[in-house]
């Protein structure tokens, strides 16, 4: 029990000795192997891009299709140039739900982590909004205090579901490891690693597109 | 120690409401499938986003408990 609070909590990987010392989360440190891995893969996959598209540009262009026709049917045609941030989002949080079956920690079970995200994703569809309908629209929308709440309690959702889900996930693992060490780790794995660190990124975003689609949707059409 | 652990048990308890929300949206997402084959994507959609948001108190319920345990 005292082994897995100490697993739970969120560790230092090592401190940069100026101005004191600042400590640099093990999160940080997985999120610059992802950071990498993503760089070194979008050099390798876009390297050669042929008209008539084989081996691994299929995958690609399969991936991206689908991305880009799952954003669009949410946002609509003005929302279009959102969808590289939401992409770049979905991509992130998925490899990061992912990592943990190479080993490392996710960082999605780091809380400071997912509250940034979540408040990167709020504060986006707030300039959303002050691009497509102006800064005196967006204070006029606070005329109705649920627009206010809802600033509060949407990054504090999104942060506490993809949280609590990767860590949920995460002390089940540990639990059923300690059961019973070979053969159904692999099972239980394949369902909270793989489907639901998958489903929890796809969750994150599309919630944020939701919040994004209203926020940008024209109010003559109502 | 031991009101402790029955305070974070009593917490996760949560997660009852959040299963019986998502086997009467689950059910009702086959009923319409069955009925609407053709709006088979648009349900899966909506049932998603609305396990998600059921899921979202037991999850509550999950963190309040860790929480809880962490304090002792």
């Amino acid at each position: 029990m005292d082994n897995m609070m100490e697993e739970l909590a969120a560790k230092t990987a090592f401190t940069i000795p100026i101005f004191g010392g600042i400590p640099i989360a093990d999160s940080c440190v997985v999120t610059w192997i992802i950071m990498a891995v993503v760089v070194l893969l979008s050099i390798i996959l876009t390297h050669k891009l042929k008209k008539v598209p084989t081996g691994s540009q299929c995958i690609l262009e399969g991936v991206m299709d689908w991305l880009d026709n799952f954003f669009t049917d949410i946002l609509g045609h003005k929302g279009k140039k959102y969808l590289p941030f939401l992409e770049t989002l979905i991509i992130y949080i998925a490899f990061a739900n992912l990592i943990g079956l190479f080993g490392f920690v996710p960082p999605t079970k780091d809380i400071n982590v997912t509250a940034a995200l979540a408040g990167v994703a709020i504060i986006f569809v707030q300039a959303a909004f002050v691009i497509e309908k102006g800064p005196l629209k967006w204070l006029k929308s606070f005329l109705n205090p649920i627009n206010l709440l809802d600033l509060i309690t949407r990054p504090l959702s999104l942060c506490m579901r993809l949280f609590g889900n990767v860590l949920g996930a995460f002390v089940v693992m540990e639990l059923v490891k300690g059961l019973c060490p070979i053969g159904v780790p692999v099972i239980a794995s394949a369902y909270f690693d793989i489907f639901d660190g998958l489903l929890q990124a796809y969750v994150f975003v599309f919630l944020t597109s939701l919040y994004m689609a209203e926020a940008i949707e024209d109010e003559e059409q109502h | 120690m031991g009101m402790i652990a029955l305070g974070a048990a009593i917490a996760v308890l949560t997660g009852a409401g959040a299963g019986v929300g998502i086997g009467i949206a689950t059910a009702k997402a086959t009923e319409s499938i069955a009925r609407q084959p053709e709006a088979k994507g648009d349900i899966r959609t909506a049932l998603l986003l609305g396990c998600a948001l059921a899921e979202a108190t037991a999850i509550y319920g999950f963190v309040i408990a860790l929480l809880i345990i962490g304090k002792m």
